[in-house]
C-alpha cells in the first residue's frame, strides 16, 4: 500500500500541548516517525539569568502547571545548598507532603488521559472527579490549584495547621478506596487492557540506552527512583517502595503509576505523623555567594535536574532544567516502532508528556534594529505558503492568490 | 544513609580513582556534599576522563549536557550519575571563537537532543554528530544568534 | 395523499426525527449519569443540530463539491426511507413486501457507505483513513449482522419483516431462540452506528473526527441528524426482529410499548459506551470474525432445526 505522512500537530485532539510529528503510515502501519519539538519554548533558562533568584523561583514554578511544585523544590534546593542554607526540618516534610499531593494529582490526571486516549471516556469523568479532591485540598493548603507557591529560599512559606493535616489524611482515605477499585478496573477491564496491552514495547536494553526516567523507566525493569536513590526534602527518613514492572508497554506504565499512587498514600500518612515542629524557614541572603549545585527530583514524570550557577549577585549566572520529559521523549520512536495508529496517542500520552516543562526557552519576537520585525498578515500567509512547499511538499499559492483575493 | 565512618566516603573513593588515573585532575575534583562530586578538565582530556567515569566508575546515566557562556569561552557540564545516587559533573570550556567539541552519542543515544540544544542556544558546534532536526529554535531564527550567550539581549 | 403524510409525517420522516432527537438525548444523559455527570437538558440535540445549521459550510477547495455535499442527504433519506418497511408499533408495516428484508438492511447499509464516500471525496488525509476504516468496519460487521437477522426470518419462513412480526405476535415465546441473535445484533448495531467500542471511525483522539473532519455547517448537522435516526431505525429492526411483544395491542398501548423498546436498546448502548474502551480496527475485525460471525451462524443453525422440529 502506497506510503503516506501524516501530521499529528502542532494541533491535534490527541495533544494537550503543541508539538509536531510527522508520522509515515503504510495502511494503519506506522513505518517512519519524527519529532519537531520547540513549540512551547519561552525562554525562560535566558529569563532568569536576568531576573533575582526570588523572581526566578516563581517564574521556574511556572514552567508547567502540573509539575509547577517539582520544578520550584528543585530549583530551591540548589540555590539553597549554594549558598550553604540549612533548611528547617518541619519545612522539608511539608515539601515532601506537598510534592507526593502534587503525584498523586498528576497520576490521576495521567490515568483520566489515557483512559480518554483509547476512547474510555467513563475512566477520565471519573478520575478527574477524584482529582477534584486532591485539588482542593492543594487549595486549602496553598491558595491554589496549581502553581502552590509555597516554596521560598530556604524553607516554605505556610504551615500546615493540625485541622489541615486531619483533612489531607481524609482526602488520602478516600483516594485510596477510589485508587483500588481503577486498579481493578486496570487489570480487569478487557477493552482497556486490549488497548493498553503489548503497545509501546520498550525493552529493558532499549529503556537503559536511551536513558529513559521515571515511570516509562520503571515499566520497564530499571529499578531507578530519585527519591531513594538520591534523598531530597523528607525522602531520606521516610520509607516506601519503589515500584517496577516487567511488562515493558503501556500497561505496564499504567500498572507502576497506579502503585505509585497508593506508595504515595503510604509516604503522606508517614509524613505528617513524622513532622516535626520547627520554624519554617530561614532567612535567605539577597546576594547568593558564587558556587554552583546539580538538583535532581523525582519529579511525577520521571527525574527532574536542575543545574545553577552562582556568581555572588543577586541575580544567577546560569540556570539549566532538564525536565523527565526531554530524556522520554527519544524513547518514543522506539516504542512505536511497527505500530499502529491508532496506538500513537496512548503511546505518546503513555510517557505522561508535559512539553512546557520541555521546551523552555525560546522569544517569539526578535528585534534587531530600531524597528520590530512584525509580520504583517499578508507576509505571514506567503511565509506559510513558502514553508509548505518546502517542508511538506504542498503548494497552496494558487489557493493563497484566491483567498488573498477575497479578504482585503 | 551510610554507616561509614565519613558521609562522603564513597564519592572521596571516587576523588581518589579519578586522580589515581588522571594526575591533572589533582585539585581539580571537588566534593561538594554527599552525592554531588565536581571535576573541571580541558578539552583534550574531556574524554579519556569521561570514558573512564562510564567504564570503571560505573556512571552509566546521562543527566544532561549544561552549556554556559563564560565571557572568552564556552563551557560545557556533563551531568553523569550512578544508581546509588552519586553523580560527577564534569566541566571544561573550548575558547568562544571555535566552540567545537565532541559528540558523545556513541556513548549515550540520549545525548544528541542535548547536544543539539547547546548548538541552537549557544553556537557550539558538536564534531561527529550527524545531520538532524534542530531544537529548540524555529526554522527562521536569524543564523548567527545564539539566544543564551550573555551578549544576546531580548528587546523588547 | 396518507401515504405522503404517512412517510413525511407520522410516522415518517418528522416523527423520526423528533423521535431521533429524543433518542440522543436519552443516550447523552444517561452516558453522562452513569459517569457522574450531570448531563445535558432535553432540548440539547435541537439545540446542537440548530446550531450547526446555522455556521458557514465549509467545503474544501481539493473536494468534489457535489459528492460532498450530496453525501449527508443520501444518508438520511436512506435511513428514513429505511423505516418504512420496519413494524414499529403494529405487525403491519408501512410498506411491506416478501423481501423488504433485504431491501431494509441494504438501506441500512447506505449511510455507511455515504461516510466512506463523504470522507473520500474530502481528500484530508485525516478523512481518508476514517473513510477506509468506516468500510473495513463494515466488512467485520455485516455479515453477523445479516446472519442474525435473517435467523428469525428462517423461522417464521418468509423474507418480509411485517410477516415475521405476524408469526412472532402468534408465537409470542419463540423469541427465546433468539437471544443469541439479539446479542449479536446489538453488537453489529454498534458497529453500524459508530458507537464505542467501535467507533473507530471517528476516533477523536487519533484522526481529528475522520470521515466528518472536513464537514462542518449544514452538513455536519444533517450527517448528525442522520445518525441519530439511524439509531432509531437500527433499534426500530432489533425491536422487531427480536422483541416481538405487544404488537397486537393497537393504538396507545401498543406505542407505549414501542417507545419503551427504543428506549431499552437506547440505554444498552448507552451502557456499552460507558463501559467500553475504544478498540483498534484489527482487533474489531478480528472480534468480529473470530467470536461474533460464529455465534451468528450457530443462530442460523438453530433456527434451521428448530424450523424441521416445529415443522412436524
Amino acid at each position: 500500500m502506497r506510503k503516506v505522512v501524516i501530521p499529528i500537530g502542532p494541533q491535534h485532539p490527541a495533544l494537550k500541548e503543541p508539538e509536531s510529528f510527522s508520522v509515515t503510515l503504510s495502511g494503519e502501519r506506522i513505518m517512519a516517525f519524527s519529532a519537531r519539538l520547540g513549540y512551547n519554548h519561552r525562554g525562560i533558562e535566558k529569563a532568569c539569568e536576568e531576573r533575582t533568584y526570588v523572581q526566578d523561583v516563581y517564574l521556574i514554578e511556572r514552567i508547567c502547571g502540573i509539575c509547577s511544585h517539582a520544578h520550584s523544590t528543585c530549583f530551591v534546593q540548589a540555590v539553597e545548598e549554594i549558598a550553604g542554607l540549612a533548611v528547617p526540618e518541619r519545612a522539608q516534610y511539608i515539601r515532601t507532603i506537598i510534592a507526593e499531593l502534587e503525584r498523586i494529582h498528576s497520576h490521576l490526571l495521567w490515568l483520566g488521559i489515557a483512559g480518554h486516549e483509547v476512547g474510555f471516556d467513563t475512566l477520565l469523568m471519573y478520575t478527574w472527579r477524584d482529582r477534584e479532591v486532591v485539588m482542593d485540598v492543594l487549595a486549602a493548603l496553598t491558595g491554589n490549584r496549581v502553581n502552590y507557591g509555597i516554596n521560598t529560599i530556604g524553607g516554605v512559606r505556610r504551615n500546615i495547621s493540625p485541622d489541615q493535616a486531619k483533612d489531607i489524611l481524609k482526602a488520602v482515605d478516600t483516594l485510596e478506596e477510589r485508587t483500588k477499585y481503577y486498579m481493578k478496573v486496570a487489570t480487569e477491564e478487557r477493552t482497556l487492557i486490549e488497548r493498553l496491552a503489548g503497545v509501546g514495547t520498550l525493552s529493558h536494553e532499549d529503556a537503559v540506552n536511551l536513558g529513559a526516567v521515571g515511570p516509562t523507566a520503571r515499566a520497564s525493569g530499571i529499578d531507578r527512583d530519585t527519591r531513594r536513590d538520591d534523598p531530597y526534602a523528607a525522602y531520606g527518613k521516610l520509607s516506601f517502595k519503589v515500584i517496577t514492572d516487567n511488562h515493558n508497554d503501556v500497561y505496564g506504565r499504567t500498572l507502576v503509576r497506579c502503585g505509585e499512587l497508593m506508595e504515595s498514600y503510604n509516604i503522606i500518612r508517614q509524613a505528617i505523623r513524622e513532622m516535626p515542629d520547627g520554624p519554617l524557614a530561614v532567612k535567605a541572603p539577597r546576594r547568593i555567594p558564587a558556587g554552583e549545585a546539580f538538583s535532581r527530583y523525582e519529579a511525577p514524570r520521571g527525574e527532574d535536574v536542575h543545574y545553577v550557577k552562582a556568581n555572588g549577585t543577586e541575580k544567577p549566572e546560569r540556570v539549566k532544567v532538564r525536565a523527565p520529559t526531554l530524556a522520554n521523549l527519544q524513547t518514543v520512536e522506539k516504542m512505536l516502532e511497527d505500530g499502529q495508529l491508532a496506538d500513537l496517542p496512548i503511546v505518546i500520552a503513555a510517557i505522561d508528556p508535559c512539553f512546557s516543562c520541555t521546551d523552555r526557552s525560546i522569544v517569539v519576537r526578535e528585534a534587531r534594529k530600531r524597528s520590530r520585525n512584525i509580520l504583517k498578515w499578508e507576509d505571514l500567509r506567503s511565509y506559510s505558503v513558502e514553508w509548505y512547499r518546502n517542508n511538506r511538499g504542498l503548494d497552496f499559492s494558487k489557493l493563497n492568490r484566491k483567498m488573498a483575493g477575497r479578504l482585503l | 544513609m551510610t554507616d561509614q565512618a565519613s558521609p562522603i566516603a564513597r564519592e572521596e573513593e571516587i576523588q581518589k580513582l579519578l586522580i589515581g588515573e588522571f594526575p591533572f585532575l589533582q585539585d581539580k575534583v571537588r566534593v561538594q556534599r554527599p552525592r554531588r562530586i565536581f571535576a573541571t578538565t580541558d578539552a583534550q582530556s574531556f574524554e579519556p576522563v569521561f570514558k573512564f567515569a562510564i567504564q570503571k566508575l560505573g556512571f552509566t546515566i546521562l543527566c544532561t549536557i549544561t552549556g554556559l557562556d563564560n565571557a572568552a569561552t564556552l563551557g560545557f557540564i556533563y551531568h553523569l550519575a550512578r544508581q546509588d545516587g552519586i553523580t560527577l559533573n564534569i566541566q571544561f570550556d573550548v575558547p568562544k571563537e571555535n566552540p567545537v567539541i565532541k559528540t558523545v552519542t556513541r556513548y549515550f543515544s540520549c545525548a544528541e537532543i542535548y547536544e543539539r540544544e547547546v548548538i541552537d542556544l549557544l553556537g557550539a558546534k558538536v564534531d561527529g554528530l550527524e545531520e538532524g532536526i534542530r531544537y529548540p529554535l524555529p526554522d527562521n531564527w536569524p543564523k548567527g544568534t545564539y539566544p543564551l550567550r550573555k551578549d544576546w539581549k531580548e528587546n523588547t | 395523499m396518507t401515504a405522503l403524510f404517512n412517510m413525511l409525517i407520522f410516522p415518517g420522516f418528522l416523527f423520526l426525527a423528533v423521535f431521533g432527537l429524543f433518542g440522543e438525548y436519552i443516550d447523552r444523559k444517561l452516558y453522562a449519569r452513569l459517569q457522574n455527570r450531570v448531563g445535558p437538558p432535553w432540548f440539547q440535540p435541537l439545540a446542537d443540530l440548530i446550531k450547526l445549521a446555522a455556521k458557514e459550510d465549509i467545503v474544501p477547495e481539493e473536494a468534489n463539491p457535489s459528492m460532498f455535499k450530496a453525501m449527508p442527504i443520501f444518508a438520511l433519506t436512506a435511513t428514513v426511507t429505511a423505516s418504512f418497511y420496519i413494524p414499529l408499533w403494529k405487525t403491519g408495516a408501512l410498506f411491506s413486501f416478501n423481501g423488504d428484508l433485504i431491501v431494509t438492511l441494504y438501506l441500512l447499509t447506505i449511510p455507511t457507505l455515504t461516510y466512506f464516500l463523504g470522507g473520500w471525496y474530502s481528500t484530508s488525509l485525516y478523512s481518508k483513513i476514517g473513510a477506509i476504516r468506516s468500510l473495513t468496519q463494515l466488512f467485520a460487521y455485516e455479515v453477523p449482522l445479516l446472519m442474525v437477522i435473517l435467523a428469525p426470518a428462517l423461522l417464521a419462513n418468509t423474507w418480509s419483516l411485517s410477516e415475521m412480526a405476524l408469526f412472532y405476535s402468534i408465537h409470542p415465546w419463540y423469541w427465546l431462540f433468539n437471544i443469541i441473535g439479539f446479542i449479536i445484533s446489538i453488537i453489529a448495531l454498534l458497529g453500524k452506528l459508530e458507537k464505542v467500542p467501535f467507533d473507530i471511525p471517528e476516533a477523536e483522539t487519533e484522526i481529528v473526527a475522520g470521515t466528518f473532519t472536513e464537514y462542518s455547517g449544514r452538513l455536519l448537522a444533517l450527517f448528525r441528524f442522520s445518525i441519530d435516526i439511524e439509531a432509531i431505525v437500527g433499534s426500530a429492526l432489533i425491536a422487531a426482529v427480536y422483541l416481538p411483544f405487544g404488537l397486537g395491542l393497537g393504538g396507545a398501548a401498543g406505542f407505549a410499548i414501542f417507545v419503551l423498546k427504543i428506549v431499552f436498546i437506547i440505554s444498552i448502548l448507552a451502557l456499552s459506551r460507558t463501559l467500553f474502551a475504544r478498540l483498534r480496527i484489527d482487533q474489531m475485525v478480528e472480534f468480529c470474525w473470530k467470536y461474533v460471525s460464529p455465534f451468528a451462524f450457530l443462530q442460523i443453525l438453530i433456527n434451521l432445526i428448530l424450523k424441521g422440529v416445529l415443522a412436524r
